[in-house]
């Protein structure tokens, strides 16, 4: 009961902060902004590779290629002669030389050289550059089997073996692999929310010295602690639920569907991400409020929680450059487990039951544990007159 | 009803209460008088129960502090050496909190806070936010708070350090009530027209021992001078003393 005096304390006092309410209400814009900008990306892309230029030197040499190159709707420009240089220059993502004994070798039926010169090391060259072999190598097929075919010969001799690309990844999860860092983002909205309001019910206390009258009054440490991890909590959790809120708001107004991108979030997946982030609210106010326990301000418990917020971010990175795999024992660790299911349930794969519990209860136990280790904190003499 | 018996409190090598005996009896306004840095700071706060002494016992109307500390905290009204507020709730707040805190509710406790804001003179500040409060202002919401359940038990550390004229005397005022209700009433001070203006009885503390205990009248005999600054100079061997 005297915990849930705390709890009200805590919430009013953490409405009435600005610093607290603007931290939980601004977190969540975050989602709109990134998915505007990454459409934008996208869309500027895909316009990009249909308005490729095809620098050609040597054109004169290979008329039929450059008809092609336009039938596809490119256009042919000029390329200079020091091709290497131009591309060294960044005058151009790539340039097509056509060898001088182009006309000789083609009309004789030898392999015709088309060199390509581009720099590897350029990633942002890579689709355009992409593009143009993948065209040049289609006009050699294309050319290929014509001549087959005049010879009186099937152009499947030429292809012995074919390759039927068979990706078993439904559209779904491919597009996942695009939105990866909403399960971030989701999990980060838990330890920005209460982080104020969790700093100023501990460290705060000491820095204005309310902390000394607060403990003459007849109640445990645990009922006092356990009241201000609500009242973080609470915070967190209105932040993921903001965040949520943004996200959904933000990818109504975008057209994904337009660029290929299958992003389902309906009433499932809503449930599944509340379900999954909610209790690691609990997780993250405990760890922050039994951290900044250890500051004497307010400044210092800010340094040591904003290194914590690296944390929800460590899957999303180790999962961008490998797989993080799936062992059982990632579901129940704080941020991890979350990552993953967050991860399936926007990607659209089923879920079981037992990895649900595991999620759903590991933070809450341990935001206790939290509880548990504050209140004891609060016993020692250092913490409590340390100042 | 305050008892102290052989009250110990090491931190490290410093012995900062060595040997504390001495009783407060109800309807008495007894006064802990030393100089800084003489340990009563740290008595006091053995005596509310925050600080675990290393030997010794303290018993508030006959519960230990040490077994039962929240019993204890229940029964006693503290004004710690530290009193921050919080700066986003008013003063009405901050004395309904605590009153919740002690386990009041309802009507009793809004009854409670009027009573507190009328004796406090905190009718200009009840419903205002903390920040910018003075520092009598301040200290009115600190003893607010303190006494909200209206405990048998007070005890002030250093209630009128930095206080302007009026506010002293509004605190000196609310003292003397206490003592006409029959609480007992236990602060600490380093002013010793404080002391002598209010005490009924007085205990010297210097060095973290108690140099004398008695009425103003029984420490002047003991010491041999008629007046109680030299008493106090003389027990506590310091050339000059905060007045």
């Amino acid at each position: 009961m005297r915990s849930l005096t705390v709890f009200r304390k805590e919430l009013v006092d953490g409405l009435r902060d600005r610093r607290s309410v603007l931290s939980a209400l601004l977190f969540p814009l975050l989602f709109p902004l990134l998915i505007t900008f990454m459409f934008n990306k996208i869309a500027e892309r895909d316009r990009e590779a249909h308005e490729i230029d095809i620098p050609v030197y040597g054109a004169e040499r290979a008329l039929d290629l450059m008809d092609w190159f336009e039938r596809r709707g490119y256009d042919v420009v000029d390329g200079p002669e020091d091709a290497q240089a131009a591309v060294r220059d960044k005058v151009h993502d790539f340039v097509l030389v056509i060898s001088a004994d182009f006309v000789e070798d083609f009309e004789a039926g030898r392999t015709a050289d088309v060199e390509l010169v581009h720099d590897g090391s350029r990633k942002e060259a890579s689709q355009a550059v992409n593009r143009a072999r993948s065209l040049v190598r289609e006009y050699g097929r294309l050319v290929g089997n014509l001549r087959l075919i005049a010879r009186g010969i099937s152009p499947q001799l030429g292809n012995p073996i074919g390759i039927d690309e068979v990706d078993i990844a439904s559209a779904r999860q491919r597009s996942a692999s695009w939105f990866s860092f909403i399960p971030m983002i989701i999990i980060m909205a838990t330890f920005i929310g209460g982080m104020n309001v969790a700093i100023d019910a501990t460290a705060g206390e000491r820095e204005r010295s309310s902390l000394e009258p607060l403990l003459v009054n007849p109640v445990s440490r645990r009922s006092l602690v356990l009241g201000k991890w609500l009242a973080a909590s609470m915070f967190s959790a209105a932040c993921v639920a903001l965040t949520l809120g943004s996200l959904l708001l933000a990818l109504a107004h975008v057209p994904l569907q337009q660029l290929g991108i299958q992003l389902h979030i309906g009433t499932r997946e809503i449930v599944g991400v509340l379900l999954a982030t909610l209790p690691l609210s609990l997780f993250a106010s405990g760890l922050q409020i039994t951290l900044a326990s250890f500051a004497r301000s307010y400044k210092e418990a800010q340094t040591y929680l904003s290194m914590l917020m690296l944390m929800p971010m460590i899957p999303h990175f180790i999962a961008s450059m490998s797989s993080l795999g799936d062992a059982w024992w990632m579901l129940p660790v704080p941020a991890l487990g979350q990552h993953v299911i967050l991860t399936d349930v926007l990607g659209g794969e089923p879920i079981g039951v037992g990895s649900v519990l595991l999620v759903v209860l590991s933070s809450p136990l341990l935001g206790l544990l939290c509880v548990e280790i504050t209140a004891r904190l609060f016993e020692r003499e250092r913490i409590v007159f340390g100042r | 009803m305050i008892e102290v018996r052989g009250l110990v409190k090491r931190f490290g090598d410093v012995t900062a209460v060595d040997g504390v005996d001495f009783e407060a009896a109800d309807g008495e306004v007894t006064g802990l008088l030393g100089p800084n840095g003489a340990g009563k700071t740290t008595t006091l706060r053995m005596l509310y129960g925050l600080m675990k002494p290393d030997l010794g016992q303290v018993r508030v109307d006959g519960i230990d502090t040490v077994a039962d500390p929240q019993g204890a905290q229940g029964r006693m009204g503290v004004l710690p050496d530290s009193h921050g507020l919080y700066l986003r709730l008013t003063a009405r707040e901050h004395i309904r909190y605590f009153g919740q805190l002690q386990g009041l509710s309802g009507a009793d406790l809004e009854g409670r806070i009027s009573v507190l804001v009328e004796q406090l003179d905190m009718g200009a500040i009840a419903d205002r936010r903390a920040e910018g409060f003075s520092h009598g202002e301040r200290m009115k919401v600190s003893l607010g708070r303190a006494l909200v359940h209206d405990p048998r038990t007070v005890m002030l550390d250093e209630p009128t350090n930095g206080l302007d004229v009026q506010s002293t005397r509004a605190v000196r005022g609310l003292i003397r009530q206490m003592r006409t209700d029959g609480r007992c009433v236990l602060f600490s001070s380093h002013i010793m027209q404080e002391v002598s203006a209010l005490c009924d009885r007085i205990i010297i503390i210097s060095a973290g021992r108690v140099a004398a205990v008695g009425t103003p009248e029984q420490i002047k005999q003991q010491t041999g001078h008629d007046n109680l600054e030299d008493a106090f100079v003389a027990l506590t061997g310091l050339d000059e003393v905060t007045t």
